[in-house]
């Protein structure tokens, strides 16, 4: 700012007796020269402190109230508490936890054929484990069938209510190098009909129980001890 | 998903063997299990020249005939309300008449469940398996 600014300015600040002028009056004749040295580095931050002063800084704070802080959750992982939990009334026994956990080495790979029974008295479903989805009590499992020659696939959810057992059929022979086995699909790779190795395991199954194989159908209708059953074989 | 141009196989023996989806009824996106749509038959099943006089009275629909389908198996698998999802190798429709009555008399094939809150129970009870 010039000089010529500053004398057209003070006859007005003199009228006024601003304050908010005296500082501007006060640059407009300031030697910046010798100024700059005595000024901290960055102007911006601490030389223009005051001039931009807010009108309630000095005034007392308001109260703000402040809450007790929340108390501390029952566990740090909230969603593996919760999952648990979930699990402890869908697999009391945790028999269908350990038959699709990653740390069982006799757990249920893909390849493998499963067969699942349903509660609503529909057909018991089977076929190859084609894909494996572990998701906590979502966890799932896709089986790849043949229903009068026609292929289908299924998802299962794993810890549903209204899946009343799940048997293991046969193990796949050698261990598969995909996890999941989309090929089959593919009318070179697929499996065809299980319903020969189903109806050969639930003849041997019967037999070993010393029932009749007219008598193991209703042996199915127990749940836990068929998913045993299943797992011996 | 099937919607125009979808080619189905027709799975009973009103003699057609492949049709092809010319319109979804009553909706504006894709139809799936337990869909009426309209088809116009593209394969015969055999042709009736070759067969005898009761057989080939038995071939009600010939290659080009228009007629109402209801589409019984989807390769799109679609979910279930208890969290199982269905999904079929392929795409198949029973031919129906104006009135919603199968046109043929049998079914070969597993038809889907979903047909039988969808007043297609009739189809249902002459399929020889349901998933």
């Amino acid at each position: 700012m010039s000089t010529t600014a500053g004398a057209s300015l003070r006859p007005l600040a003199q009228s006024l007796k601003a304050l908010t002028l005296r500082p501007i009056q006060r640059r407009a004749v300031t030697d910046y020269a010798s100024l700059r040295d005595n000024l901290p580095r960055k102007v911006g931050m601490f030389g223009q402190k005051k001039v931009f002063h807010s009108p309630q800084a000095d005034e007392p704070r308001r109260h703000i109230k402040i809450h007790a802080p929340l108390p501390a959750p029952a566990s740090k992982t909230p969603i593996e508490s919760l999952t648990s939990l979930q699990l402890a009334t869908l697999d009391p026994t945790g028999a269908k936890q350990k038959m699709f956990s990653r740390h069982n080495p006799d757990s249920v790979k893909v390849g493998d054929i499963l067969q699942v029974r349903r509660k609503n008295g529909e057909q018991p479903f089977a076929g190859v484990v084609i894909n494996i989805r572990r998701r906590g009590v979502d966890s799932a499992f896709l089986l790849r069938g043949q229903v009068t020659r026609i292929g289908v696939e299924v998802w299962f959810k794993l810890y549903s209510p209204l899946i009343e057992g799940i048997d293991l059929v046969q193990r796949t022979e050698k261990r598969k190098r995909r996890a999941k086995l989309f090929y089959l699909r593919k009318p070179e790779h697929d499996f065809g009909s299980v319903a020969n190795i189903v109806g050969q395991y639930m003849r041997q199954r019967a037999i070993l129980r010393g029932e009749g194989p007219k008598n193991g159908q209703q042996g199915q209708r127990g749940g836990k001890t068929g998913k045993k059953g299943g797992k011996k074989n | 998903m099937i919607q125009l141009k979808s080619m189905l196989n027709c799975i009973d023996n009103s003699g057609a063997a492949v049709v092809e989806c010319v319109q979804v009824l009553k909706m504006k996106r894709a139809a799936k299990v337990g869909d009426r749509i309209v088809v116009v038959v593209q394969k015969q099943r055999n042709l009736a020249a070759d067969l005898a006089g009761a057989a080939a009275a038995a071939q009600k629909v010939r290659r080009g005939d228009i007629s109402h389908a209801v589409v019984v198996r989807t390769k799109k698998k679609y979910g279930r309300p208890d969290g199982s999802f269905v999904r079929f190798d392929d795409n198949a429709c029973v031919l129906i008449n104006k009135a919603g009555d199968p046109m043929g008399t049998r079914l070969n094939g597993a038809v889907a469940q979903e047909l039988r809150g969808k007043q297609w129970s009739k189809i249902l009870s002459l399929a020889p398996a349901f998933v």
